[in-house]
């Protein structure tokens, strides 16, 4: 039996590079350095990316023996305005923040629904205009959880080991991120939207605080501002298939908040919605898109739950908001303990009275 | 797991102090071996069993080729390892595509179907480790090679972890023989490997994920009909990124494997500078086209079978490869272009390719142009989710509608067009050139510098870690 002869084995051929390597080494330190002192100079402080395997991880300690916890859920003002430490100050035990900024909790909400490991309480923010609209930036955090392969897990884990010394490594000052704001003339008929900057810090469990520079640089909140605002227009104004099209969303959302809440008040949990302040554009905006009575007063009157609105509690008022949204780091801490009595308060007094609790 | 990950990072620094340790030959290859299956089963542990099974089922049926006479018992052992490998891939692969054409045939023919739900997960590389398996066993059923004589090399073959995943697919006489003897980097093996990688990963993540996808997304996920300065820069857009994605992996893979004393065949030759569609094929997925080359077109008869044969076995080929890359009559579609696009080269060359005139420089430039601008509009069926997305853009394209929408700002416009001349100018120039040579050329420092900056850029792009477009197919 015969075999043809094989083909001679392939050796790729490799340039002699001397020192190059090396000196690609240091030039690649020198830009690093330089790089870093960039961000550092612009502000930026050293955190945690808040990445999709860092909320997998604060949600699967649900599942792993603290499934009793007090749990935040919600968008960013309960990412910012609900403090931790603070929390666990007055409660003796730290609660798990899955708020994602962007993004409606409803779907975490029907994730923890569906999780009989969960038996704790529930705060839930209700950003009307996010809340009612189903928006989910961070919709991949929720996937993550669901689907981390061991690669990611474990990438996650080294990610983690070095973003609290680097400032540089936040997901704001990526390099394509900044290419893209750099001004350049716009292009006629193309609406180019102002993308979200940097608003807060984030800590290892998720406890978040805005950024400083919010609050001492005036453009920077005049910026914030103007990306709240963009390309607004009333309902009323939109073609009506578009006002179609969210009034539909809303009631969906609406619907499918209040089977998540039952299905998690049949199994004992206490559920808690919490409208946190907002004021500027988001005065307008918020009960345009999502008028009080049609959305947040059928939610509690369809689920029996409490629900704690800016508008009805002193103790939740009279905070500074620099950018008519979230509140600085100090305002936070006083807000988070002003809503931890008013949470006491307001369920012992419905347990008083009888009510669902 | 992927190459632009931090795991991968890890990964890597300890299977290169593994294979640089005092163990021996036996065990380094032992531990690549264990390091490959690593390497697969931190996406998906369970989908290792496949690997397995192909590796086994292609072990045996070698050894049994190899040592048996008798034809009609050769090709049964043949459509053993055949359908062993292309019925993983039909099932895992084609099996939804299938049903949905099936459904749509009986309801051609008035009968209402419904099939069952058919939500399946594609096990990442699976086109392409079936493929290298069956080309060892037809290899051997061919007598163009024996089959490898120790089981650990044959595993290793097929699970090595460089090329598992997206390729290059190797042949058995590539890498089989690199098995034998023991091989650890040489000082400059490894230098040239980080530097492979680096400019691999460069590709992928600052060239591909960074500056080009958002164009092309945006572009391609519009269902409006759009201006045609958009629709192609977001064609265009694809073009580059597919190309800096797919190359970027094979250039990783090839750094990868040389980091550890490994040589793999190239994948990519700078396509974009082709001359015509053959020339592109030379050049674009090299391992893919000179596979489908062997083992499709030639046994069907290449060009030995006359013209109408060979323009016939042309179409058949590409259309194959179309489906190859996905489960789609898009893939078929871009497929049966470039099986086209072949055909009519062949056709113009063997009327009009006489004399001097198309050897000049001008000529053939205009020839690659015109060889880039028929690429893009193929592009578009591979990119394009559908038939009607495909058309829309097609449609602007080259009817050139000022009405359509515009949907890609400044910026973006700015990105596309400055990557798309660059690397246009780049493949150009090194058209006729290979990496290494121009790596001798250049002073050292240049050298550095320009790696220093790609590691750079690298490092403060922040990629997402997001999976090769290669993955998928």
């Amino acid at each position: 039996m015969s075999v043809q002869k094989a083909e001679p084995v392939f050796e790729r051929p490799v340039p002699s590079m001397g020192a190059s390597g090396w000196l690609a080494v240091l030039v690649l330190v020198l830009l690093m350095v330089a790089w870093e002192t960039w961000v550092r100079n612009e502000g930026v402080t050293p955190s945690y990316r808040n990445s999709d395997g860092q909320w997998a991880e604060q949600r699967r300690r649900i599942n792993h023996g603290e499934g009793d916890a007090w749990v935040f859920a919600g968008s960013s003002r309960v990412l910012t305005n609900m403090q931790l430490a603070v929390w666990e100050r007055l409660d003796k035990r730290r609660p798990l923040q899955l708020a994602l900024e962007g993004t409606s909790p409803v779907a975490v909400m029907e994730g923890l629904a569906d999780d009989d490991s969960f038996t704790g309480k529930l705060i839930v923010g209700v950003a009307p205009g996010l809340f009612f609209s189903g928006y989910e930036l961070r919709a991949s955090a929720i996937s993550r959880y669901q689907e981390e392969s061991p690669t990611q897990w474990f990438g996650d884990q080294v990610s983690m080991l070095v973003e609290p010394y680097l400032a540089f490594y936040d997901n704001d000052f990526a390099f394509p991120v900044i290419l893209r704001r750099q001004p350049v003339p716009a292009r006629d008929d193309v609406i180019f939207d102002l993308d979200v900057r940097k608003l807060f810090n984030t800590e290892r469990d998720r406890n978040s605080r805005v950024w400083d520079k919010l609050v001492y640089d005036q453009n920077y909140r005049e910026l914030f501002r103007k990306i709240w605002a963009q390309n607004w227009t009333p309902l009323a104004e939109l073609p009506p298939p578009v006002q179609e099209k969210i009034l539909e969303s809303r009631q969906k959302q609406l619907d499918k908040a209040i089977a998540a809440t039952k299905k998690l008040q049949a199994r004992g949990v206490e559920v808690i919605f919490v409208q946190m302040p907002y004021e500027g554009h988001y005065a307008t905006s918020e009960v345009d898109i999502a008028p009080r009575e049609l959305t947040w007063d059928v939610l509690l009157e369809q689920t029996g739950a409490l629900g704690l609105h800016f508008k009805d509690y002193e103790e939740m008022q009279g905070y500074r908001l620099p950018e008519w949204s979230h509140m600085t780091g100090e305002e936070a801490d006083r807000f988070t303990e002003a809503i931890y009595g008013l949470v006491q308060r307001e369920l012992a007094a419905r347990k008083a009275a009888g009510g669902n609790s | 797991m992927l190459f632009n990950s931090l795991t991968f990072v890890i990964f890597f620094i300890v299977v290169l102090l593994l294979h640089n340790a005092p163990f021996s030959w036996r065990t380094k290859k032992t531990n690549l071996l264990i390091g490959s299956y690593i390497f697969y089963a931190a996406w998906n542990p369970p989908f290792v069993i496949l690997l397995w099974l192909s590796t086994l089922v292609d072990w045996r049926v070698a050894n049994m080729l190899h040592l048996e006479t008798r034809q009609a018992r050769r090709r049964m052992l043949l459509a053993v390892s055949v359908v062993v490998n292309l019925g993983m891939l039909g099932y895992f692969k084609y099996g939804g595509f299938m049903l949905e054409n099936f459904q749509s045939l009986m309801e051609l023919m008035g009968i209402d179907y419904q099939p069952p739900d058919w939500s399946i997960v594609l096990p990442v590389g699976i086109s392409f480790y079936t493929f290298q398996t069956m080309a060892y066993s037809m290899d051997v059923y061919l007598r163009r090679a024996a089959p490898a004589k120790s089981f650990l090399d044959f595993a290793l073959f097929v699970t090595f972890f460089p090329q598992l995943v997206a390729g290059p697919i190797v042949r058995p006489t590539q890498l089989i023989p690199q098995f034998r003897l023991p091989k650890v980097a040489t000082r400059q093996q490894l230098t040239w490997g980080f530097a492979l990688i680096t400019l691999g990963l460069f590709n992928k993540i600052v060239i591909a994920d960074g500056l080009l996808s958002q164009a092309a997304e945006k572009v391609f996920g519009s269902s409006e009909m759009l201006h045609p300065l958009d629709a192609w820069l977001g064609t265009l857009a694809f073009s580059g990124q597919i190309f800096c994605d797919f190359a970027g992996y094979s250039t990783t893979a090839i750094g990868v494997a040389l980091c550890l004393g490994f040589s793999l065949p190239d994948n990519f030759r700078f396509p974009y500078a082709a001359v015509g569609f053959s020339d592109f094929w030379r050049r674009w997925h090299i391992s893919l086209s000179s596979w489908l080359r062997d083992y499709l077109y030639i046994p069907l008869g290449g060009n030995r079978k006359g013209n109408l044969r060979t323009y016939a076995n042309l179409m058949t080929t590409m259309m194959l490869g179309g489906l190859w890359h996905g489960a789609s009559w898009t893939f078929v579609v871009w497929g049966a272009l470039h099986g086209g696009f072949l055909a009519a080269e062949r056709w113009l060359a063997a009327h009009f390719g006489g004399g001097t005139f198309w050897k000049r420089w001008a000529p053939r430039l205009l020839l690659a142009l015109l060889t880039y601008f028929l690429v893009n509009i193929t592009w578009v069926f591979f990119r394009a989710q559908d038939f009607a997305t495909a058309w829309r853009m097609i449609d602007t394209m080259l009817t050139f509608n000022m009405d359509g929408k515009k949907v890609l700002p400044m910026i973006e416009v700015m990105l596309v067009t400055g990557v798309t001349v660059a690397m246009l100018a780049i493949h150009w120039f090194m058209r006729n050139r290979y990496l290494h040579d121009v790596a001798t050329a250049l002073p050292r420092w240049l050298l550095a510098c320009i790696w220093g900056v790609m590691l750079w850029l690298i490092i403060i792009t922040q990629g997402q870690s997001s999976a090769f477009i290669y993955f998928q197919f």
